[in-house]
């Protein structure tokens, strides 16, 4: 089978676990509403104030959520020890990371839709155009976040800290990423100009792809014991 | 030594950190036999295991499975097939979910028809739309064993795999390694059970502290109290 249809394959097997057991999704979506919350609640955020800390507040609600979904994404393969089974399949284990990666990266996004009406509503936004640059922050941001975190969820997978030492490995990583994405996101909610936007696009969009490739590299040596 | 053996270590040595699991160690498994890899808790048996299946790369030397180096051929895991005490099964999915997804990480063709044909043959035809997480120990082990044979490997790697066995499946179990053998498969076991490997194995291992201190044929015939009396000296248990 091709490294793509192996990929898919543990993709389409991720989904059809958590369609029965909503383990990572739930958490991570009641997360983030719950963040969005509280910094309602504990902030005026409507005007100025929103235009300030608003898409910090959504960006770290959802690289928080992220740990808790990527912390999950190798659980299903330690019960069992069903990630033995994957690793003793023909072929490149990068299938195996870009499988995981791309339901990572599937699973934040719907987080971040199933966000962004809450968002909308309790930071006083009026549904329009923005949205839809926002989508593709959305997809960028979640690639960045999706790349790096899926490699070292693998790698702190048989760790006995895996909870602790996902968050230190990955929160310095992801920063430039993560700064990118809140200044896109503010440009973006201040009806900024497009070319002020695109050099964040670069920015998101060429670490995405080389953490990607250096993750697919890596992978087989970062997943053995 | 055979270009094309099932299982070959080349001075295959494993070290984790300053600690050493296995000393460099030769073997050559020939077609069709079937060795008990014996040994105490934390002799290596479980590294050696792991080596021959590609679970973990060798700190020195190399292992090559059917005359394929197995860290530069990733398409030579293809032949394993391993068996554990653990399922290596996922609990969410229903037993053929499990089979099908397997079927399609190897790439197997008809995998409709396979998937049926190793559903008969572990018993669990009449269960394959319940989820594994429901299954007892003994049903999830019988599909565990379809799981480690639907893309009919050459060599079966089996670790501990009558734990937690009720005497039905592990009969099947024995049935099905006799016919595994007659049909030129290899495999390698590891037991702790040595009357579970009573008439299933011509070749005695012994790992001491890392390194391999028995190698001999067995008589296929030979009885655990036979066997217990040869591993005796390196695994502290009375004869």
């Amino acid at each position: 089978m091709s490294f793509l249809g192996r990929a898919l394959a543990i993709l389409r097997k991720d989904l059809q676990a958590e369609w029965r057991t909503k383990e990572r999704l739930s958490p991570m979506v009641f997360f983030v509403l719950l963040v969005l919350l509280v910094f309602n609640f504990s902030f005026e955020l409507g005007g100025a104030a929103l235009r300030e800390i608003g898409p910090g507040v959504l960006w770290s609600a959802y690289v928080f959520a992220s740990l808790l979904g990527l912390g999950r994404s190798f659980a299903d393969e330690r019960e069992n020890d069903a990630l033995d089974a994957l690793l003793l399949a023909p072929g490149d284990r990068g299938a195996v990371y870009l499988g995981k990666m791309l339901g990572n990266l599937i699973f934040l996004l719907a987080i971040e839709l199933l966000s962004l009406p809450f968002f909308i509503l309790f930071f006083n936004l009026s549904p329009g155009f923005f949205l839809v640059p926002l989508l593709g922050i959305f997809l960028l941001g979640s690639a960045c976040l999706a790349s790096v975190g899926t490699l070292f969820a693998a790698m702190s997978n048989n760790m006995r800290l895996r909870e602790l030492l996902l968050p230190l490995l990955l929160l310095p990583m992801i920063l430039p990423a993560l700064i990118s994405c809140i200044e896109a996101t503010a440009l973006i909610l201040a009806n900024g100009r497009f070319e002020k936007l695109l050099p964040h696009l670069q920015m998101l969009g060429v670490y995405a792809v080389v953490f990607t490739v250096l993750s697919l590299m890596l992978f087989e040596y970062a997943i053995e014991e | 030594m055979g270009g094309d053996d099932p299982i070959v270590l080349e001075g295959a040595a494993k070290h984790f950190g300053a600690q050493t699991a296995l000393h460099p160690t030769d073997l050559v498994i020939t077609r069709g036999q079937a060795a008990l890899l014996a040994g105490a808790n934390g002799a290596g048996k479980s590294t050696l295991l792991r080596l021959v299946a590609g679970l973990c790369r060798p700190s020195q030397g190399g292992v090559r499975i059917g005359g394929r180096d197995l860290q530069r051929t990733p398409e030579a895991r293809a032949a394993i097939g391993l068996l554990s005490h653990q399922t290596l099964l996922y609990d969410e999915l229903t037993a053929r979910e499990n089979l099908h997804f397997f079927a399609r990480l190897y790439g197997l063709d008809n995998i409709l028809e396979r998937i049926d044909a190793a559903l008969v043959e572990v018993g669990l035809s009449q269960r394959q739309d319940h989820r594994v997480g429901v299954f007892s120990r003994g049903m999830k082990q019988r599909l565990a064993l379809a799981r480690a044979t639907l893309h009919r490997p050459s060599v079966l790697l089996l670790d501990e795999p009558f734990t937690g066995l009720d005497t039905g499946a592990s009969t099947a179990l024995h049935r099905l390694l006799r016919e595994f053998r007659t049909t030129g498969g290899t495999y390698l076991l590891v037991t702790h059970r040595l009357d579970e490997a009573e008439g299933l194995v011509d070749r005695l291992l012994v790992l001491e502290r890392g390194r391999l201190q028995l190698d001999e044929s067995l008589q296929d015939d030979l009885d655990a109290d036979a066997l217990r009396a040869r591993c005796a000296p390196y695994l502290d248990v009375a004869p």
